[in-house]
């Protein structure tokens, strides 16, 4: 084990290889608060890609509904009960002024195991904690769909009542959108004994070799996003390739750019921003969209960061759960996320509007002065709208897209709306 | 604790774990393994003799069943990532060659048969022989890793599988999903004729097809239950282009019966070659299925031990 920055901690940890970022890291922001759970995401990958025999029941993009739903049934409970029943501190983050640093620890410092430290405390002969999910557990990818947790089950909240409201619902549920990580530190990468996975040192992409492979299922095992897969048609394991010829630029829509994955583009809700993080961290590009959400405005956070592999997919929580259940899945940065949320900034407004706008992906941001359309008050406090346009630039400059805040709308002539 | 180390102490912290693990040699260890013990590389004093015996493949099974056994004593893989195994506790070997093939019978006791590796939760019984190629001594001195070999000094893994026994007895001599679930193709399936339309749609797309596309002999139906490796090191493993062991084995009454054979000498320069008259080194390690025994979690007997062919009469 060597020690490695996880900036998702705000600390060093354990882990059986050398720091070593890509020069570029895929990476991709979902607002939860947009999805409508249509799925669209999950068939477009499905019809890319595990369509084939052995693969029925693999899905590298599913959507699920929190707080009960889960693909494989259980995955995060599983991992969260491990580190909470054995590790140290489970869950524990020091928050206060000291114990952040802009770059380095944005969200904190966790005071806990990861799943890396907690096999090494707990002396296990494998790199991380983990279980390989059964027949079962993959069976249904969508169940408990639309399901609510209610004031029962919620223990924050207080008696039963007709009506809910922000900031928390009493009863609420959300849908959770999920991919292949292509984590920093894979977990899956690291339990491999015949170091079959690797990660790409130009975008980060997290791939199985399949000459390689030999269907050992230790990434199923240790992987905590349960993302790698065994297949048994072929005897060994697969996993979500970031659509990584569409990332090279290799389809001819995007004329040699980058253009973002299949579950990405084919996002109706546009939930969806996909694109490459600056590879160093500690100078994120303020005029990248991803490195602006990210790491400027901390506005999308990482799924579990507790877990310690410093994942790459950033979301931005729902507004209606309960916090304390946010806090666990998204870490300390949710309270501030939310806010930046609930009141946007006009380069938020800006950055959200770019959101599916093109397939190509966007590596630079401008922002152009709109005049004041709109002024509110939520939750308190003051929201303006400006209309402003927002112009994105594909990594060769390349003006890509260009919207405005206020979506444009035609109405009909009057003599035109007949009614027969 | 953590927070009054985490900024001043950080960078001194790393230092001190670096020098550590430097002073220990341990930092190698994320790519390199350790190296053998001296006690790993003193093979032991009895080994197996494999007789020569006049006898042709048919007859190789009773002649191997008149051979003397010899027993090995394993024992849990605790050397290296991911570690585990042990349920196994020893293995009979014996050995006989026609001066043209060598063939050896192994057997060992194991309570459940698991031969298949399809489901997420299946793991195969298999059995494996080790021999460095190009050795003629092993000792402190001249030390030759145990440990799956070592860089300059290859192995050849001769690997017998229960679920490639079983893929050699399934039609077109490779199981698939439907032998796992006989139903997979009508289950939930509302279409008149789900089978056609599904087979059709599932298997006509080869290029997508991980391991098959990429040409992995796990993938498709190779025509033998045995592999035949070469490695230089724990996480090195790999198939030879050219596949020249084969095997047989059988589970009866809760033990493996595993006949392995090759013929003495090939082309191969990537492969042991045995010489009537002389003698080289083996070891073996077993897996237990039912124990999730796969890769390194395995029963392995640590020290290198003589294997002497008499000479052909």
């Amino acid at each position: 084990m060597t020690l490695v920055h996880n900036w998702h901690l705000g600390r060093t940890m354990e882990y059986p290889y050398f720091e070593s970022r890509p020069e570029h890291q895929f990476a991709a922001v979902f607002n939860i608060n947009r999805c409508i759970a249509c799925q669209t995401c999950t068939m477009a990958h499905k019809s890319t890609w595990t369509y084939s025999k052995g693969q029925e029941y693999m899905w590298w993009n599913n959507v699920e509904t929190k707080p009960y739903g889960g693909y494989p049934q259980h995955w995060d409970q599983k991992i969260l009960q491990m580190l909470w029943d054995n590790g140290n501190n489970p869950m524990e983050w020091y928050t206060g002024a000291e114990d952040k640093d802009e770059t380095t620890a944005p969200y904190g410092l966790y005071n806990g195991d990861t799943i890396f430290e907690l096999a090494q405390n707990k002396g296990l002969n494998q790199v991380a904690v983990g279980y390989i999910p059964d027949d079962k557990e993959w069976r249904f990818p969508n169940i408990y769909e639309d399901t609510a947790a209610s004031e029962k089950t919620n223990y924050e909240t207080k008696a039963a009542a007709e009506s809910s409201e922000l900031p928390v619902h009493k009863r609420w549920f959300f849908y959770l959108q999920r991919i292949c990580n292509h984590c920093t530190y894979p977990a899956c990468l690291a339990a491999c004994p015949r170091k079959a996975i690797y990660k790409r040192k130009e975008d980060g992409i997290v791939l199985i070799d399949q000459k390689r492979c030999r269907g050992y299922r230790k990434c199923v095992e240790q992987c905590p996003y349960k993302k790698p897969m065994y297949r048994g048609e072929t005897r060994m394991s697969e996993k979500c390739i970031a659509c990584y010829p569409r990332v090279e630029g290799k389809d001819p829509v995007t004329k040699g750019r980058r253009m973002e994955a299949r579950c990405m583009a084919a996002c109706v809700g546009k939930i969806r921003m996909n694109g490459l993080l600056t590879g160093d961290y500690k100078k994120p590009d303020p005029k990248n969209p991803l490195d602006w959400l990210v790491h400027v405005h901390k506005v999308a956070l990482p799924l579990y960061p507790q877990f310690g592999t410093e994942p790459n997919v950033y979301y931005i929580p729902p507004r209606w759960a309960p916090r304390s259940y946010l806090r666990q899945m998204f870490g300390p940065g949710v309270d501030e996320a939310l806010d930046k949320y609930a009141s946007p900034s006009r380069t938020l407004m800006a950055v959200l509007a770019l959101f599916r706008a093109s397939q190509t992906m966007i590596a630079r941001f401008e922002v152009e002065d709109g005049p004041k359309i709109y002024e509110s008050e939520v939750m308190g406090k003051k929201v303006e709208v400006y209309n402003d346009t927002a112009i994105g630039f594909a990594s060769d400059g390349t003006e890509i897209v260009r919207v405005k805040i206020e979506e444009p709308t035609w109405e009909s002539d009057e003599k035109r709306m007949v009614t027969y | 604790m953590l927070r009054g180390l985490k900024r001043k102490s950080i960078f001194l912290g790393s230092a001190f774990v670096a020098m550590f693990f430097l002073c220990s040699g341990e930092v190698f260890s994320q790519s390199l393994e350790q190296e053998a013990t001296v006690e790993e590389n003193i093979p032991t004093e009895e080994g197996l003799t494999v007789k020569f015996v006049n006898t042709d493949l048919e007859g190789a099974a009773d002649a191997l069943a008149h051979a003397p056994s010899y027993t090995v004593n394993l024992q849990m893989q605790d050397r290296s990532f991911p570690n585990g195994g042990g349920s196994v506790s020893e293995v009979e070997v014996r050995g006989v060659h026609n001066g043209e093939t060598i063939f050896f019978g192994i057997n060992w006791s194991d309570a459940t048969e698991n031969d298949r590796a399809i489901k997420h939760e299946q793991f195969r019984d298999a059995v494996g022989l080790m021999f460095p190629i190009e050795i003629v001594k092993i000792s402190p001195e001249t030390p030759f890793s145990p440990r799956m070999g070592d860089r300059g000094k290859i192995v050849n893994i001769w690997h017998w599988k229960a679920d490639w026994e079983r893929d050699l007895r399934a039609d077109g001599g490779y199981e698939h999903m439907e032998d796992q679930y006989p139903d997979m193709f009508t289950d939930f399936d509302f279409d008149p004729n789900p089978v056609l339309i599904n087979k059709k749609a599932h298997e006509g797309a080869d290029l997508m097809s991980g391991g098959y596309a990429a040409g992995s002999l796990l993938s498709q139906a190779r025509g033998r239950s045995v592999e035949d490796l070469n490695a230089v090191g724990f996480g090195t493993l790999t198939a030879q282009e050219h596949q020249d062991v084969d095997g047989a084995g059988a589970w009866v009454d809760g033990r493996w019966e595993v006949i392995v054979y090759r013929p003495l000498s090939t082309p191969d320069a990537n492969d042991v070659q045995f010489v009537p008259g002389k003698s080289t080194f083996f070891n073996m390690a077993v897996w237990n299925g039912e124990d999730g025994d796969r890769n390194g979690l395995k029963s392995v007997s640590i020290r290198w031990r003589p294997i002497t062919l008499e000479a052909a009469e």
